[in-house]
């Protein structure tokens, strides 16, 4: 598509309750067309019920080059896993 | 085979189910060749509403002819004169604006004549209408979106809407030629031209397209089987595998 589109982010809900899942992406030159073009991309097969679209350029998402920054870190963190607590035995349902 | 058919009912009804299919083979012809990706889906979804809303309207013809013939032969085995299409539907796809414009203009009188079919003493054509009209509003929310688009965008895109409404508004007069068949299943056959009228006219001066004038020139009508030039060249393809191996199964 040529100037004046943009790329929307496409989030489909099976069914309520469920999460919003990412299906992928749709261009459109404004709201209505996102959400009819997602429609018509994404939910041909009976994937959903409800559908997001969010214009991309509204996302925030960690820059590339700072990944090992945000994410390094966590790694040798075992600790943080709740797997080192002893379950007492009355304790059901955990 | 000469297919015939002798029932009123079915023969209102294969009316509706050839606009429908041929609607539908001209919209199958974008598939590949939609402006960008997520239009040419939609228009192929469009045209597989369309076909399947032609399959279940074949049913009922067949159901009530009890002739054994199947909605494949309807299709596939009856020539140009003997198809009951709006000429409207059989208009080519010479710019996205014309494919655009047919639709929308079918949408408008699709939407009309299923909500008054809604209450048909045939239980099957009542059931199907109310099933086909949730597809049709969303099919003519998305036509009637780019009508205002294109007609509000730009110098272009207004000039190639309005010469392809120029060119479809030739085969609405067509449509109000009602006969005793369209009075006998229609409930209000004045209703669909007012509500269509009263629709269309909104839309185009909403789009910056101005209506073209009612300019009546002769020609055939289409419950005759008179049709436009093109409904020959469409079947040439529609009907080529079948005719050519016409014991070919799929």
């Amino acid at each position: 598509m040529k100037s004046g589109d943009k790329v929307w982010e496409v989030f489909i809900q099976k069914k309520p309750g469920l999460p919003f899942k990412h299906a992928g992406s749709v261009h459109a030159y404004d709201k209505k067309m996102a959400i009819q073009n997602a429609r018509d991309t994404y939910t041909r097969r009976g994937e959903g019920r409800a559908l997001w679209v969010v214009p991309a350029e509204a996302i925030v998402s960690v820059p590339l080059d700072q990944a090992d920054a945000f994410f390094n870190p966590s790694e040798d963190k075992i600790y943080r896993h709740p797997t080192f607590y002893e379950i007492p035995d009355g304790v059901e349902n955990l | 085979m000469k297919i015939t058919i002798d029932n009123d009912l079915a023969k209102f009804i294969i009316r509706l189910a050839d606009t429908e299919m041929i609607l539908g083979q001209r919209l199958c012809e974008m598939c590949s060749n939609g402006p960008f990706l997520e239009e040419d889906i939609a228009l192929s979804n469009s045209a597989l509403d369309l076909i399947g809303r032609a399959e279940e309207l074949y049913k009922i013809v067949a159901e009530i002819e009890n002739k054994g013939i199947s909605p494949d032969d309807y299709v596939y085995r009856r020539n140009e004169r003997e198809y009951f299409c709006l000429k409207l539907v059989e208009q080519p796809n010479t710019d996205f604006a014309w494919t655009i414009a047919r639709s929308y203009l079918h949408d408008v009188y699709a939407n009309e004549v299923f909500t008054q079919l809604q209450n048909s003493k045939n239980e099957n054509l009542a059931a199907l209408s109310k099933k086909v009209l949730i597809e049709i509003m969303y099919n003519l929310d998305r036509t009637r979106d780019w009508m205002v688009r294109l007609g509000q965008g730009t110098e272009e895109s207004n000039s190639r809407l309005q010469e392809a409404v120029n060119h479809m508004f030739r085969y609405i007069p067509e449509m109000w030629n009602w006969d005793d068949i369209d009075q006998k299943y229609l409930a209000d056959t004045d209703k669909v031209k007012a509500n269509w009228e009263t629709e269309v006219n909104g839309i185009l001066k909403a789009s910056n397209i101005e209506k073209p004038s009612d300019d009546p020139f002769f020609m055939g009508d289409y419950r005759d089987g008179i049709h436009s030039e093109y409904l020959g060249h469409i079947l040439t393809d529609l009907q080529y595998l079948p005719r050519a191996y016409p014991d070919a199964k799929w």
